[in-house]
């Protein structure tokens, strides 16, 4: 080959690289403008609310616009601190989700080592049961729970709140399949260094099983905060509300109450614990959702 | 340091029977490679000691004492797995100590001992590291340190170089042959690769669809295998074997006669070979054979394979037999040529229809 071919050739190979590239870069720009304009649309409403809840109640009794123009208050936030139940609500929800996040990843984690590791009659029937439960609806078991929760007096209590909520099919396939995954060798190995079934259980599978425990954990603590019906059903008293059911309820009474203003400052109130939770475990639960849908 | 004693050991999977009644005994301080292909049954036999596996019937006694009954925790055996099986959470320092934390040590002795076995295998500067920031060889020497801490009756090793890169394998190999000779320590070694039993052993159990088809050292196992899978299974390239025909030898001596018709002396007394011996295999080494011009068997080079240090070359008998014939390094036959060879009567081997092997003196 001649110096001018060989140099043709280069030039030939690198406009190709650099079509290439330049198909590469624009694919990345509009795949990054498409996320910039989702993200817009999905911030909107939230900086709608977030404005609102700025704004004066007789204000917003006119109209709902123009939430970047005067006046603003924060009176809609002195109220709540003065006298709404949203404290309550809150505190509510954060002992629900709480309590039946821990609860939900002992028993999850509990019954995935037992179906994992160990042998007892009817295992497979038993754990096919657990999984059939994945199929059946919530509201289909809304009616035979209510008696049962009312038949021992319990409605109006955390116990009533929490309770139904620990049987969690999918908490236990998905633990029983990590722990499946857990090599048998490790725990051999443990065996051999003379650790009885409940510490190799404690000590080393479960520290091993701790990616497992955070994708279920926060997903336990995500539908319990966000939980409507249940909560709606067993608790009638205000105090006992959690937060959806309780902001729901001052969303019945609008007309005749706070006002939307109120509201807004309510709902931007109840969204913050979440937020902080996600801000603190924002790595966590964006490996939690990429783990669970990206096989 | 323990002798450990396998009495009519049985393994039965269902109906499958994977290991029929076994007794194998290892003394003290023995370095015990146990050898086998896939599926021989070696790694059930070495948990069945370690107690990771029950038995279905038979003894094990390990220091005297019988443990077959005996929780695996509690039979003074330390085990390093094909996956070395370390803690992944825990520091090389805690993986080294859990096990001594379990018996409830006191912490000074479990510091005494880890800073030991951390000297003894060079990991002292990894000591606070965790398992995934260790290179393989690295894993390992942690997990031999993890049974070296526990000054157990014996090392039980189940395939643990099978994970290392060729190097490192043979690096490790001398290493875990040193130990054993610094320590003194019973060591089972469970591997499917001769050349490590070769190396390692003092002594080799060679099994078979779990039973055992000869115990002996390296080079007895070597040069006088019991039987035709013992002789095939070690070696490379393996053993050559040619359907012969017994012929009258000279001077007490079996003689044979190869596919082609040629009349090959061997050093094996006639005597010992059975008098209705019937078809028989000679089994030739492929170093056992020679090229010379003056030799009595005619062969046509089919293939050439050149090592470096030696040359293997593969040719054809007369009678279409394949043969592997070791020649020197700077070997100059070539694939094509025909040759003459000559074997080494006193290295032949000669194996009946029940696969039994007949040797030279």
């Amino acid at each position: 080959m001649s110096l001018s071919s060989a140099r043709s050739a280069s030039g030939t190979a690198s406009r190709v690289r650099a079509g290439r590239m330049d198909s590469h870069q624009f694919g990345d720009r509009l795949l990054l403008g498409l996320v910039i304009l989702l993200a817009i649309l999905w911030t909107v409403p939230l900086v709608w609310v977030l404005g609102l809840s700025f704004k004066p109640n007789d204000v917003l009794m006119h109209s709902t616009g123009g939430i970047l123009s005067a006046p603003f208050t924060l009176k809609n936030y002195a109220d709540i601190l003065a006298s709404s139940n949203v404290f309550t609500w809150i505190l509510n929800s954060i002992i629900v989700s709480g309590g039946q996040t821990v609860l939900t990843l002992v028993v999850c984690s509990l019954a995935g080592y037992g179906f994992a590791r160990t042998e007892f009659p009817f295992k497979g029937v038993i754990f096919a049961l657990v999984l059939a439960g994945l199929a059946v609806p919530e509201q289909a078991i809304v009616i035979p729970l209510f008696k049962m929760f009312a038949d021992i007096n319990l409605h109006n209590t955390y116990a009533a709140l929490i309770l139904p909520r620990l049987a969690v099919p999918f908490g236990v396939f998905l633990m029983t399949q990590y722990f499946r995954a857990v090599p048998r060798e490790i725990e051999e190995a443990a065996l051999l260094d003379n650790a009885s079934r409940l510490k190799i259980f404690l000590v080393v599978v479960l520290p091993l099983s701790i990616p497992a425990q955070a994708t279920l954990g926060i997903y336990t603590f995500l539908a319990s905060w966000n939980d409507y019906l249940w909560p709606l059903i067993s608790a009638s008293k205000p105090e006992m509300f959690t937060l959806t059911v309780g902001l729901a309820s001052t969303q019945m009474n609008f007309a005749q109450s706070e006002g939307i203003g109120f509201l807004m400052a309510q709902a931007i109130f109840a969204g913050l614990p979440i937020l902080i939770l996600y801000l603190f475990f924002q790595r966590h639960i964006v490996t939690a959702v990429a783990g669970t849908t990206v096989r | 340091m323990g002798r450990i004693e396998l009495v009519g050991v049985t393994k039965r999977f269902g109906t499958a029977e994977v290991i029929p009644e076994l007794s194998l005994e290892i003394e003290p301080g023995e370095f015990a490679v146990l050898l086998g292909p896939s599926g021989c049954g070696k790694s059930t036999l070495l948990r069945m000691m370690a107690g990771l596996e029950a038995l279905t019937a038979g003894e094990i006694h390990i220091g005297g004492r019988r443990v077959d009954g005996l929780p695996p925790g509690q039979r003074g055996v330390a085990m390093v797995f094909q996956s070395y099986a370390l803690y992944p959470h825990m520091s090389v320092a805690d993986n080294l100590a859990f096990g001594l934390r379990n018996i409830g040590m006191a912490k000074e002795e479990i510091a005494t001992r880890t800073r030991e076995a951390a000297r003894i295998l060079e990991i002292e500067h990894l000591l606070e590291r965790k398992p995934m920031q260790l290179s393989g060889g690295q894993r390992q020497r942690v997990a031999i340190g993890r049974a070296i801490v526990k000054e157990p009756q014996a090392f039980l090793f189940d395939e643990p170089l099978s994970n290392l890169d060729a190097a490192l394998r043979a690096r490790t190999r001398v290493e875990i042959a040193r130990l054993h000779q610094r320590m003194g320590s019973t060591m089972i070694f469970v591997t499917h690769d001769q050349v490590e039993a070769m190396t390692m052993a003092t002594r080799i159990v060679v099994l078979n669809k779990g039973r055992i088809e000869q115990i002996g050292s390296p080079l007895e196992i070597y040069r006088r295998p019991a039987t035709r899978f013992v002789a095939g299974f070690i070696g490379t390239p393996g053993m050559n074997f040619l359907p012969v025909d017994m012929a009258e030898g000279a001077g007490g001596h079996a003689e044979v006669v190869l596919p082609g018709g040629t009349r090959l002396a061997t050093g094996i007394p006639s005597r010992n070979l059975p008098s209705n011996a019937g078809s028989l295999t000679l089994g030739v080494r492929p170093e056992a054979v020679r090229v010379n011009p003056d030799g009595p068997v005619k062969a046509e080079v089919e293939f050439v394979e050149h090592l470096g240090d030696r040359t293997h070359l593969h040719v054809a008998l007369p009678g279409g037999a394949q043969l592997v014939v070791e020649d020197a390094g700077e070997s100059v036959v070539r694939a094509g040529e025909h040759i003459a060879l000559t074997a080494d009567g006193a290295r032949l081997h000669l194996f009946d229809a029940a696969d039994r092997a007949y040797s030279a003196a």
